[in-house]
């Protein structure tokens, strides 16, 4: 490799030349790599704070860039594209475009809160990654993630009885991500699970699939949730302006 | 180590998953408990804590329903301490204690909820928040144990697993990093000390905090699979038979991913997962059924025999 930093330039922005002369400078071969000259003029201004609107990105505007969260980070370490320290930076400068072609990665973030423990500026980075990936699909850049999927089958449970029954969740869970339940992993480890024959307990998950298990009282606490999720996601609504987003795409369309 | 009396009897909050896949750390953290003469009084009429999922919603949703826990506790049951076994409820209660301390837009929104759902809003400070490690670890102490191991677990090699929620991020946890005897965030030991006490031989594990990608069990499936094969083979190498566990989610997710790295990876791991609860109740004498090694996925039984235990 040329360069050793070259993993953080992306391919398609890095050129050598097989034969080329500059000014009477021999400047082939990679011992001559060019990075392509780059200019960004789509800025969304409005970036940072709409992030900073959303659940857990109201401390962004922290950040100083140490690189402490990227330098921590679980799914870094699997995936070297997956740069929190860098999609911050991106959010703060407007640079929606070039975050934009991370879309699809964000969402993967485990909240293992290693950043947020690194973190000397106290931008909690996991709160970050999750308001990023909301923003992602409350703007329409990408569908709703399995993980989105998974919170809202989650929290609709607990909204309704208080409590999770897990098979309930699980089964929904596959439903509205389409995919099949019965995995074969998930056959083998059924498999596995009766060997043992824990009678008592086969007996109580089944009761639990029929008859879900409930906080009892739980009617006006949930009235009160839901009040609450309703309120705060017409403020998002407003925080991202996406009324007026639907608006111009209806005028574009027409 | 001075032993906390206030801990010998405290509000159970078991939590959701502790009735579904968790249930073996249930049955043994229960079991433990009647075995060193400690008493658990189960939160009544309980709720999910807000989980990682509701949280990801809404975080000040998540703050509410831990602090209904909370309040029931100390307002209906009269109780100052809280012991939760499942790290993510420890993780939630601690920390919507900390919010509701430091964040007052956090505090009015769970008294607007409490006080139309019908029942009395959550002070902060009102109960203290314990993990199973502590309310042994400050009750009975390794002294204690020690005196009471009926069939020691010498000759078994532990690799600590505590995963994230019980050490991260510090803020939530100002009990933790005050020097001796305190629980440290970056290189835990309650687990550690107490099966050390208990006759068990730990080893050098370098991923005792890592994550198992326990968010993403079932929604980013890769991910999580990685994550985990890596955890055991990191203790395997380290030369560990079982890795001791005190977190359902974590355990559910090593003995998940153990399987699917199996069917997805073809990469085999051979060792065995279980509560540190389970090692624990067994060293005291109790019966492998007693303790809910049935109830695991991953099978153990023939090592432990082998062992001389349960």
């Amino acid at each position: 490799m040329p360069i050793h930093e070259k993993s953080l330039i992306r391919p398609e922005d890095l050129e050598t030349h097989d034969d080329m002369v500059l000014d009477g400078v021999d400047v082939s071969g990679h011992w001559s790599t060019f990075i392509k000259t780059r200019v960004v003029s789509d800025y969304n201004e409005a970036l940072e704070e709409e992030i900073a609107a959303l659940p857990g990105g109201e401390h962004i505007h922290r950040c100083w860039q140490c690189g402490s969260c990227t330098n921590s980070c679980t799914v870094n370490a699997v995936n070297p594209d997956f740069n929190p320290r860098y999609w911050i930076y991106l959010i703060r400068m407007g640079m929606e475009s070039e975050l934009l072609r991370d879309k699809d990665i964000i969402w993967q973030c485990v909240s293992c809160n290693k950043c947020t423990y690194a973190c000397p500026r106290d931008v909690f980075p996991e709160g970050v990654m999750k308001a990023t990936s909301h923003w992602l699909e409350r703007k329409g850049h990408t569908p709703k993630s399995p993980s989105t999927h998974f919170d809202e089958v989650f929290t609709e449970q607990v909204v309704a009885t208080g409590k999770i029954e897990e098979s309930r969740t699980m089964r929904r869970f596959f439903t509205r991500t389409k995919q099949a339940l019965m995995q074969d992993w998930m056959v083998e480890m059924v498999k596995r699970m009766l060997r043992g024959l824990p009678v008592g307990m086969l007996t109580r998950m089944g009761l639990a699939t029929l008859v879900a298990p409930r906080t009892s009282d739980w009617s006006r606490a949930s009235a009160a949730i839901q009040e609450y999720i309703d309120e705060q996601h017409e403020e998002q609504e407003n925080a991202l302006n996406l009324a007026q987003l639907v608006e111009t795409a209806k005028r574009d369309a027409a | 180590m001075t032993t906390k009396d206030k801990y010998k009897k405290v509000a159970y909050y078991p939590g959701c998953a502790l009735e579904g896949s968790g249930h073996s750390y249930n049955r043994s953290t229960k079991a433990v408990g009647k075995a060193l003469g400690l008493d658990l009084v189960e939160v009544k009429n309980w709720n999910c804590c807000g989980a990682m999922e509701v949280k990801n919603i809404d975080p000040k949703i998540q703050t509410y329903l831990s602090s209904r826990v909370m309040s029931t506790a100390a307002n209906e049951m009269d109780m100052d301490v809280v012991m939760a076994p499942c790290n993510g409820c420890y993780h939630n209660l601690k920390k919507a204690e900390y919010d509701l301390k430091n964040d007052a837009e956090s505090a009015e929104v769970v008294d607007r909820l409490s006080k139309k759902a019908g029942h009395k809003t959550y002070e902060s400070g009102q109960v203290e928040t314990i993990h199973a490690l502590d309310w042994i670890k400050d009750t009975i102490g390794e002294e204690g144990l020690k005196s009471r191991v009926k069939n020691s677990l010498s000759g078994i090699k532990v690799a600590n697993y505590y995963g994230c929620m019980y050490t991260r991020p510090r803020h939530i946890f100002p009990e933790k990093d005050q020097g001796p005897g305190s629980e440290s965030t970056s290189k835990p030991h309650f687990m550690d000390d107490l099966l050390a006490a208990a006759g068990a031989e730990n080893v050098d594990f370098p991923l005792k905090t890592a994550c198992c990608g326990g968010a993403h069990t079932l929604s980013d499936s890769d991910m999580s699979t990685k994550l985990v094969l890596n955890i055991l083979q990191a203790a395997k190498l380290a030369g560990a038979d079982v890795i001791a566990t005190e977190c359902p989610t974590c355990h559910s997710g090593l003995e998940m991913h153990q399987i699917r790295a199996e069917k997805t990876l073809g990469e085999t791991v051979d060792i065995k997962i279980l509560y540190f609860t389970q090692l624990l109740g067994m060293a005291l004498g109790l019966k492998a059924r007693k303790v809910g090694v049935h109830e695991n996925i991953s099978d153990s039984i023939r090592f432990l025999k082998e062992k001389g235990l349960g």
